[in-house]
């Protein structure tokens, strides 16, 4: 009893404004603490556990990266290196030609600078959108609201293939709530007395982002549901006691617990915009006034075009090359957000 | 005293309604984007699959389009077309893809999502890499994928002339076929390994909403597993499996859509490579969607009935 009261007695030995370190008589040793430890069954198990993880973590993330590695490496070779059977991943002559042949032939910064407006817009509205929509489907009743996340989940289901042709016609002669807008007004041709020619123009992508049908709209507008529906209730009917309306509310007391979500919905979209070329194919489709967009930079430039025994493979370097080109701002806006990916979806706490 | 309960009541529906509006103005650009813009759209293209569409001028000289009925007749040739290497036969090897990818995509995202919930060494640079996938592996870097030489040529050096895989087929087929379990099957797993760059790329949105779920299961829960003497395995199956299982309804739906919408699925690069006509590619889309619609209401239908919800009062 009096040997328990002796070595319960602890001294502090050092303490810095966080943690204090505390030593009493008769404390075991470092090493002895860890033999100890090391003798119970299951830290063996642990720690096998551990190292067959950490192992397995690490060959995944290897597949991951290693088509990188490689594509990175083939990006600095030339055509010579890049058939040479001694060569794999360093190059014997690097060079920066199909760089540069890409921002020249390509117009790699016109394509930069164009998309990043597309793209950022696009995101933006995107963005406030699903918000906006989520928001209304998880927290208010209202007669429809299944009905209409039946449509959100629809208008993923489907396919783009289907729709491709009439938003074609559509967009050539765009107007609003009518059936072959060519024959038949509908509220623009009503007002302003004829269709609008939209081709060739970002405003097609616009203003399918305000309706929350761009693409994998959906999926932003049922994260952010399910994100408001975790929310408590309580939240909203303090601020609604207190005196506060329905949409002082959602600005100025759930949408900042939103904003881990909506980088999440951001970063998706801007980054899924970035590299689309369904629409941009569809709507971009002259070569007059041509606007250089992004799916234009991993072509094969005019100059490397050569006709030798590894054509297919250098011209696959060279569109991979453009492909990390196209990612590589990605991978940057990715560098920043992609702590707030994470957060935004832990703190989201979503039900299914 | 009757007065007041009048007043009372009329009062709390109002505040109902007025909820309501408040939430159709929220709905509102969905709402309209879907009535103005989207049925439109949807409705020409429906009529588009029953018509010929052809360029014309009328007596002025301005260019219009004309339609042409046709009937069912590019719906009846989709079904008609039973060659090898036709509709029928694109759309049973999509199938069949599907059959194999939905599952090995949602265990595997569900296996990362679990070890990288958990502490473990490097968990924040893990779960970084994991996640570069999901915003670059769709649409151009989808279709420049599809077609990759450079990695395999690459990674040809290194192993030197192992075929590029990541396990030998030939060798995990001899020990299987010792265990008396079918070459076919041996193939199916063989190829799933050696896809797995393809199953990682696709699993990226899977693994978040995984990880999402994990993360609101309380620990209160696991502490009392531990109290009780639960090993990890039981937790697993036990807590974690069915608390997670609403979130594997959402992935598998969720995985069907971006696995048959993806323009590298066999169906969908079929019809927009090889059907030139677009009235007959459109008509194709609608049947493929009819079936695609079918398949999650079918499979939706099967994994809801195991779904646990806890819950929530």
């Amino acid at each position: 009893m009096d040997s328990m009261k002796n070595q319960a007695t602890p001294v502090v030995t050092k303490e810095t404004k966080n943690r204090i370190r505390v030593d009493y008589e008769g404390k075991l040793s470092f090493k002895e603490r860890l033999m100890e430890k090391l003798k119970a069954s299951n830290t063996w198990i642990k720690i096998i556990v551990a190292i067959f993880r950490f192992v397995l973590m690490l060959g995944v993330s290897f597949v991951i990266i290693f088509p990188f590695i490689a594509k990175i490496a083939g990006s600095f070779m030339t055509k010579e290196d890049v058939i040479d059977s001694t060569i794999s991943l360093i190059p014997k002559h690097p060079t920066l030609e199909i760089y540069k042949a890409i921002i020249v032939e390509n117009h790699y910064f016109e394509a930069l600078a164009n998309t990043f407006i597309l793209a950022f817009t696009c995101a933006l509205i995107q963005m406030i959108v699903a918000c906006l929509v989520g928001y209304g489907l998880a927290k208010f009743k209202f007669k429809g609201n299944k009905l209409l996340m039946a449509l959100v989940v629809l208008t993923m289901v489907i396919p783009h293939g289907a729709l491709e042709m009439s938003m074609d016609r559509h967009f050539i002669y765009f107007d609003l709530g009518t059936v072959l807008s060519w024959n038949y007004p509908g509220l623009i041709e009503l007002i302003k007395g004829a269709p609008l020619q939209l081709k060739n123009t970002f405003t097609p992508l616009f203003i399918l982002s305000l309706g929350g049908l761009a693409f994998k709209n959906g999926l932003y507008i049922y994260l952010m549901r399910q994100f408001f529906k975790g929310v408590p209730d309580e939240l909203e009917e303090s601020a609604y006691v207190d005196g506060s309306g329905f949409f002082r509310t959602f600005f100025q007391i759930i949408l900042p617990l939103a904003v881990p979500m909506m980088i999440t919905v951001f970063l998706f979209s801007f980054s899924w915009q970035w590299t689309d070329e369904f629409y941009t194919g569809l709507i971009f489709d002259t070569n007059i006034d041509k606007v250089y967009l992004m799916p234009d930079v991993y072509l094969v430039p005019q100059s490397l075009r050569f006709d030798y025994a590894g054509t297919a493979l250098y011209e696959n370097v060279i569109n991979h090359t453009g492909g990390l080109m196209i990612i590589a701002p990605l991978i940057i806006l990715y560098l920043f957000c992609q702590r707030y990916l994470v957060q935004g979806i832990e703190r989201s706490g979503l039900v299914g | 005293m009757e007065k007041q309960l009048t007043i009372k009541r009329r009062r709390k529906v109002s505040l109902d309604s007025r909820k309501a509006r408040a939430g159709y103005v929220f709905v509102a650009p969905f709402i309209l984007g879907i009535l103005l813009v989207y049925l439109p759209i949807l409705l020409d293209s429906i009529w588009f699959s029953f018509n010929d569409i052809k360029p014309a001028y009328d007596e002025n000289g301005v260019a219009y389009i004309a339609l042409v009925p046709q009937g069912l007749k590019y719906y009846v040739f989709a079904f008609s077309d039973m060659a090898e290497g036709g509709f029928i036969s694109n759309l049973l090897a999509g199938l069949q893809q599907l059959v194999f990818e939905v599952p090995a995509v949602i265990i595997f995202s569900l296996f990362i999502a679990v070890v990288l919930n958990g502490k473990m060494l490097g968990r924040a640079a893990f779960r970084a890499i994991f996640f570069v996938p999901v915003i670059i592996s769709t649409g151009i870097m989808t279709s420049l994928n599809a077609n990759d030489m450079v990695s395999g040529e690459m990674a040809g050096g290194i192993n030197d002339g192992s075929g590029g895989g990541i396990i030998n087929a030939l060798e995990v087929e001899a020990l299987f076929r010792k265990m008396a379990i079918g070459g076919e099957l041996v193939q199916v797993v063989v190829n799933l390994v050696n896809d797995i760059y393809q199953i990682i790329n696709y699993s990226g949105v899977q693994m978040l909403i995984f990880l999402a779920g994990l993360q609101s299961i309380s620990e209160s829960i696991y502490e009392a597993c531990r109290i009780d003497g639960a090993t990890a395995w039981e937790t697993f199956w036990k807590v974690t499996f069915p608390m997670i299982s609403p979130m594997i309804l959402v992935n598998a739906v969720y995985t069907i859509i971006d696995s048959f919408t993806r323009s590298t699925n066999v169906t969908m690069s079929y019809i927009s490579d090889k059907i030139a006509n677009e009235s007959q590619a459109t008509a194709m889309y609608w049947i493929y969607f009819i079936i695609v619609i079918g398949i999650i209401a079918l499979i939706a239908g099967v994994i809801s009935s195991f779904i646990f919800y806890q819950r929530k009062d």
